[in-house]
Order: structure tokens, then sequence, then C-alpha cells
């Protein structure tokens, strides 16, 4: 199963544990389709980043497409 | 849709009907791709045209009696195209570009008696379908009636051409026969089709058994077919004797094939066209040569410029959802047809589906009233059912919806201090959004003034679920209404929205319905503006009182009353364009939406006037002066410039609704009794570039206190130690919501806001 990365250095760290992130392998999903990302989370609670560009950018692009199959 | 319907739809559109020329030419010549080409200098390409319908191009563009010229449209403006002295000017300066194939031979045996164009036409025609065609001639030379035009006309070489091709797709030719009923007899014995060109034989010595001829199939009984021509009396017309030497030989490819002689043929031969085109705008341009003359390079390519192009195009001229999917209605209604017959894979047009503004500008100026709204509409309610909608297209709309219909927004009262209604006021959701002082105000001057008790209903007509395509939803709505109404004692509503009108007025039975606008107009006493009014103001309709002529009027009167000069444009009234609401296009497309709003807002220079909220605002976004007309009668004295009162936004929509329903209830009914949620208390601090942001993302104020809220509790957020800023998240149903703020003393400064639908492992229900 292809995994795709969009997990790249950040700022931002958990502010819960106080951790800084790491790339983590998942699922992540939309109408019943699911996807193997490799995202920055947290190492500790998991809590997932997603940050603006990828939110607007290729994950809008992957619902737009899928909403219309 | 089924196929029947599809084909039903399509009849309505008459933009692929052919141009007037075309229809007039008894083989249909594409006249208007030709004008292109040779407007463009381009002979080989216009050539190609002549080459793919004419028989012999040397001989007809030479000689073509032209019966399309009387039919050019340019006629009504000032005189019609040179098209034969371009034809002519065409294959006198080219030769032959496109060789159209030979079919494999397939039998048949066809004998064509005489030598005029007809023969030669149907003998070609024939021999390139692969039968095996013979022409008979009592002749020395092919050509019959035309061997008689002058030589600076049809030279021989011209003729020579024309038998070239005829040799060159083995098409018999054979001359100088003596030719009697007996020798016919012989001939025609073990052929199986005959064809006499009435142009060189003589009525007399056909088969004694023929019958007259059949006009659509020329048929003369057994296998015998006879056309063409000039020995029959009629004028000697060289199109018409090609264009019955094309009909024969298609009657012969029937009878040989044993098909129907004469089913589905009525396309054949000169026609009527449904097609419209306006000549508004065209110039008035008469041609610059003599129709005799010979024309020179630079005369031929002004003179093909002097075409305007037929086509219809008349809704795609002011529709900007058409234009923008380069479709006319014929092509759009095809695609939607496809999109719903997909099974598996992409449904290339929904976005197009939901883009339309269902506004029905196209279907009134369209000749044919093509419902090009209602298949859209139609085709949402299609994709609902069948649970393909995108969400993301009205979810957020419908929410909206949902939000006026709510018990933080909604309200159903009496006139205070009493327990009867005869009118009740529905300023409409939008309304309340937009302007909710002037709901007030406007709501008081009602109680004031009319002869009865007015309640008031604050709430939704539900028209976005009708749009979406939601009918079980829309329903409800109208439900709740008719209840709501009932419940009242079926008082005469007013509503101060158009849309919330027509739905009323289509929708709902036995509730007697009115404008605001017709009710202003019909008082004695109008409120006396104080707000200073522009020399001239142009009244945007609204798309949604396209049929209520009494509403515009009313409008138009009040204008008057108050002394506003108003500037009509085309393109308004019945005719308006819709500012990019309507059918929730903005939702589903947002770039169209602004789009739209500009055109409308562009239609007049002068300072606008609207009595539709949401064309009010949406004008003023794009940054066209315009008030409401509810703003003139009854100003808000704290706002002085009331064409620049900015669009509220989503959130201020919401906002405006809830304090609406609050402050009436506080002000005129002593209800104090509100509850808030917990996260309302959250003080935000946003830019305006962060609300433009916002409004565009379709994040809602709301929605970014719900996340900070949430995080809040349990410190689960990102934080940026460089500038110690936050990056939370909440998904509160279908879509996430990231919220990028840092907390100060007086609130919590929003630096950025975004939202995705995916749903990460964390968030999984």
């Amino acid at each position: 199963m292809t995994t795709f990365s969009f997990a790249q250095d950040t700022p931002w760290k958990c502010a819960a544990c106080d951790q800084p992130l790491i790339p983590r392998k998942m699922s992540i999903t939309y109408l019943k389709s699911e996807f193997h990302v490799e995202l920055m989370a947290c190492p500790q609670c998991n809590m997932t980043l997603v940050e603006e560009d990828l939110a607007v950018g290729k994950m809008f692009e992957v619902e737009q497409l899928l909403e219309d199959k | 849709m089924d196929q029947k319907q599809l084909r039903e739809f399509e009849s309505h559109c008459i933009q692929e009907e052919h141009p007037y020329c075309t229809a007039a030419c008894p083989i249909h010549v594409d006249v208007r791709g030709f004008m292109a080409f040779m407007a463009k200098g381009k002979l080989k390409d216009a050539r190609k045209i002549l080459d793919r319908s004419m028989p012999f191009p040397e001989i007809l563009g030479r000689i073509c009696d032209h019966p399309c010229e009387q039919a050019c449209i340019r006629n009504q403006l000032d005189e019609s195209l040179n098209i034969h002295g371009l034809e002519f000017h065409c294959v006198s300066n080219t030769s032959q570009v496109l060789k159209l194939p030979k079919l494999p031979g397939k039998g048949g045996k066809v004998l064509v008696f005489g030598s005029g164009l007809t023969a030669m036409t149907a003998a070609l025609d024939l021999a390139r379908k692969g039968r095996q065609s013979t022409i008979i001639s009592s002749a020395s030379e092919l050509g019959g009636s035309i061997l008689e035009i002058d030589d600076t006309i049809l030279p021989l070489e011209s003729r020579e051409t024309a038998v070239q091709m005829l040799e060159r797709y083995d098409v018999t030719i054979t001359l100088n026969q003596k030719i009697t009923p007996e020798r016919i007899t012989e001939l025609t014995n073990d052929c199986d089709a005959v064809l006499f060109d009435l142009d060189t034989i003589s009525l007399d010595i056909l088969p004694a058994d023929r019958i007259e001829a059949d006009p659509i199939s020329l048929h003369i009984g057994g296998k015998n077919f006879a056309g063409g021509g000039s020995l029959t009396g009629e004028n000697f017309s060289p199109i018409k004797q090609v264009a019955d030497g094309r009909r024969a030989a298609l009657s012969i490819e029937r009878f040989l094939q044993n098909a129907s002689l004469t089913a589905q043929r009525t396309g054949e031969g000169a026609t009527t066209t449904r097609l419209y085109t306006s000549l508004e705008g065209v110039a008035v341009l008469p041609q610059k040569t003599q129709k005799e003359q010979h024309l020179s390079p630079e005369e031929a390519t002004e003179e093909a410029g002097r075409c305007i192009q037929c086509e219809c195009m008349e809704c795609v001229k002011q529709c900007q959802f058409l234009q923008a999917y380069k479709e006319y209605p014929k092509t759009l209604v095809r695609k939607i047809f496809n999109n719903e017959s997909i099974v598996q894979g992409t449904r290339q047009a929904n976005t197009m589906i939901n883009s339309c503004s269902l506004c029905n500008q196209c279907t009134v100026i369209c000749p044919n009233d093509f419902p090009v709204a209602e298949v859209c509409r139609t085709a949402r309610e299609q994709l609902v059912q069948a649970k393909h909608m995108p969400p993301s297209a009205h979810e957020f709309a419908l929410e909206d919806m949902a939000f006026s219909l709510s018990d933080t927004c909604s309200l159903l009262k009496h006139q205070p201090g009493t327990d009867s209604s005869q009118y009740l006021y529905f300023p409409g959701c939008q309304l309340s959004g937009s302007s909710p002082e002037t709901v007030i105000r406007s709501y008081q001057f009602l109680c004031d003034h009319l002869d009865g008790n007015v309640g008031i209903m604050l709430s939704c007509c539900g028209i976005p679920a009708h749009w979406a395509g939601q009918p079980t939803q829309f329903e409800q709505v109208l439900t709740a209404f008719t209840d709501a109404v009932n419940s009242m004692g079926m008082p005469t509503v007013i509503t101060a929205c158009s849309s919330c009108l027509s739905i009323f007025k289509e929708f709902t039975d036995d509730i007697s319905v009115t404008s605001l606008w017709e009710v202003l107009d019909s008082l004695e006493n109008l409120p006396a503006s104080t707000a200073e009014l522009p020399s001239t103001m142009a009244v945007f309709d609204p798309c949604t009182a396209r049929e209520q002529k009494l509403v515009r009027q009313s409008v138009r009167n009040l204008c008057s009353k108050i002394g506003i000069e108003i500037d009509e444009f085309p393109f308004n009234a019945e005719l308006a364009d819709c500012c990019g609401y309507g059918g929730l296009m903005q939702f589903a497309n947002q770039n169209l939406g602004e789009r739209t709003a500009k055109a409308k807002g562009e239609r007049s220079p002068h300072p606008g006037l609207a009595y539709c909220a949401m064309c009010r605002d949406n004008l003023v976004s794009t940054g066209k002066p315009i008030a409401h007309l509810l703003d003139f009668l009854f100003p808000d004295p704290d706002v002085n410039s009331l064409l620049e009162r900015p669009n509220p936004g989503f959130s201020g929509r919401h906002e405006n609704r809830a304090r609406l329903k609050q402050k009436i209830s506080e002000s005129l009914f002593q209800e104090t009794d509100f509850t808030t949620a917990p996260h309302s208390a959250i003080e935000l601090l946003i830019e305006p570039q962060v609300i433009e942001l916002m409004n565009r993302r379709h994040i809602l104020e709301e929605d970014v206190r719900k996340v900070i809220h949430h995080v809040n509790q349990n410190r689960s957020y990102f934080i940026n130690p460089e500038n110690n800023r936050r990056l939370a998240k909440y998904r509160p149903i279908r879509v996430t919501y990231w919220v990028e703020y840092s907390e100060e003393d007086s609130g919590y400064r929003i630096h950025n806001c975004y939202s995705h639908r995916m749903v990460l492992p964390e968030d999984q229900p």
C-alpha cells in the first residue's frame, strides 16, 4: 500500500504533552475512501497536525475528487 | 431523465439549427463555415467545405443559382452576402482539396440515362457509395443544359474536371447512344435500378407503366426513378438539378437496401430553419462590389467578413453561468444526461449542475423557453436521491437555513398587546441577517399604519432546500410555515423578500400572500425619508421578481413618491440577472457567484437601489454603491453612507438574526429569558482581512468560538514557541475547523482559519 508523506519540519509543538511533533503513518478517510498518509503528530497523545497548505491544497483537491465519484 | 426527455429538451434549443443560407441551400452547403475561412483568406480550407458537400465544385461553384442569398439575414439590414461571387472566387483559385472516399463495391448495378447535372450527380454519389453506376446518353459530352453557358463563366476545363472525377470513382460513361424505349427495355433488363435525368431525357421515352414521380423519392414505379428537370417545363436551376440527382441517388440506395423510400427525409432539400439570430448591434455594411463582378482577393476577404456567422446564443450572451461552462442549453442538457448515466467513475458535471442560479433569465430570453433551471434543479434532486450530491456544495447554505429556522432566530408573535392577527409580517431570513434595524422599523410602521393587527414571523421560506434539490427538507419548512400561519388565524402574509413571495405563491394553498412593497405603495402616509438621495438611481430587480410585475411596479411607485429618479436599463425587470445567490450558486461556485454579482452591477452606471437583501449585499461586495429601498424608507440615523453599508458576511448575518429575535423579544414583548451557548462568551479580535478569509472559506465566528472553547479545557492545541501562537482544531459534525490564534487581555486574536472535511484518526466517529 502506498503511503504519501506530508511530514515536514514544523515549529508547532503539542501544548498538552510539551512534545515536538514527529512524522506518523496513519489512515485518513472521506466518503468511504481511505488514504494512507504520513503527517506530523504528537508522539505522546497522537494529536495530528494539518497545516493550511495541505488543508486548502492537496486535501481539498482530493475531497472534491471524491465528492464527484 | 430518460432518452426521450433528453430529446424533448434538446429540441427546445435551436443553436444547432442550420443558418438561413444553409437551410435554403438544397444540398445544405455550410456557407457559414465557408465564409469564416474566406474572411481569413484561407481559400483551401474554404474549398474543403465545398468539396465536402458539392458534387462538382468546379461547375456548381461557378453557376449555382444561389437561393442562399435570398435567405441571407443581412437582407434585413443592408443586402445579402455575395455568396455566389465568393464561391466563384474560391473555385477559380483552388483545385480540389478534399477527396471523399469511395466505399468498397457492394453490388447493385445502376443505369443512369441522360447527361445533365442530375445524371452526373446521381452517378457520382452512387459510385461513392460503392454502387456500379453507368451513364448512358445520346449526347456527345456530359453537361446537358449547362453546355449552353458561356465559356467565360463555365470554361471547358471545369466540365473536364467533372468528367475526370466521375472516372476516378469508376463511373462508366457511354455517350453517343441511340436511346429509344426498346433500347431502354433491353439495357435495363439486367440492372437493379434506373434513373432518368429529365434535363436530357424526354418524358415520352420513359417506361409506359410509370407513375407520377413521388416528390420525396422521385420514384416512378418499379425500379425506376426520374428527376432533374428542364424538359418537364421547369426553369433551369443548376442547384435544383444537383439536389434532384442527390435525392435520386439516396432513393436508389434505399431501394437497393429494401429500405423505405420516404421515411425520415424531411431534412433533405431546401428547408426552413428554426434558428433565431439577432441583428442587434450589427453594423450596416452594404456590398462594395457588383454582383456580376469577379472579386479580387482583397475584395473577397472583405466581402466574406460581412458574414455575421449566424447563430442564436441569445441566452448565453447574458448568462455568466453558461459562458463560464462554454455551453448552450442543448449541450448542457446532454452533459447533465451523461452525468446521470454514470454508474462508476467521475461525475464531471456535478459542479456545473450546482452552479446554475436557477434564475430563469435564459428561459425568458429563449425563443423556445428552454427550461435550463428546471433541468438543473431536477438534476440536483436526482443527485441527492442517488446519494451522489457532493456534500460541500450546499451544506453550508443548508446549515445557514437551519440556523434561521432554529429557536435562536425564529419568532412567531401577534402584534404586542393583541391576541389576533389580520396580517403577518415575514421579513425573510436575509433581510433579518443584513439589516435587522430596518426590519424593526418597517414592522413598527406596519403596526402603526395598517388597519388591523400585524403579527410577525422571523423564519425562512425554505428556498435554499428547494434550490439544493432537497424536497424532504423543503416540504418540512413549508409545512411548518403553513402550520404557523394557521395557528395565527390565517392572516395575510406580507413578505419583504421576492424569493419568499414566489415560494409561498407557488407552493402553498389557501394562504394569502402579498409583498411589503405593494402594501407600502397602498398606504397614504409613507415614512418621510431623511436620507440624502443621489440624483438618479438604478433599481436592480431581483431575479425572483421576474414574474412579479405588480411588485416591480410598486417599487417604482415608492421610488417616485420619495423622489428617487430611476434609470431603467436593459436586462432588468423580467430579464433581470441573478446576484449570484440564486440557486445557491455562490456556495457551489464562489468565483462564478462573484462574477455574476459583478456583471449585474455593471448593467447600469448609476448608484443602485435593491429591494432584495441578497442582491444588495452581494452587489455591494463587488464595489457597487447600492442601498436597499428600506434603507431610504426607514433610514438608520446612525448610518451615513447608505450606499456603502458593507455586506455583513455570514457570521454577521447569523449574529444579526439572533440579535433581531432578542431585540424584538425584549423591546416589544418584554421577554428576557435567553439561553446562550457556553462558547458564545468567548471574545474574538479579528482583523477585516481575516473576516474576509473566513467568509470565503465559509467559517463562522461561531465555529471559531467552538474550537477555542473545546481546546481550552485540556490544552489540546499546538503551540509555536517562536511567537506563542496556538493552533487548534475541532470537528463539531462534518468539518474540521482549524484556528491559529493568540490570547490577549481583551480576548483571542484570530490570525488564520481553515478547514477540511477529511477525517483524522482521532476524529473518527
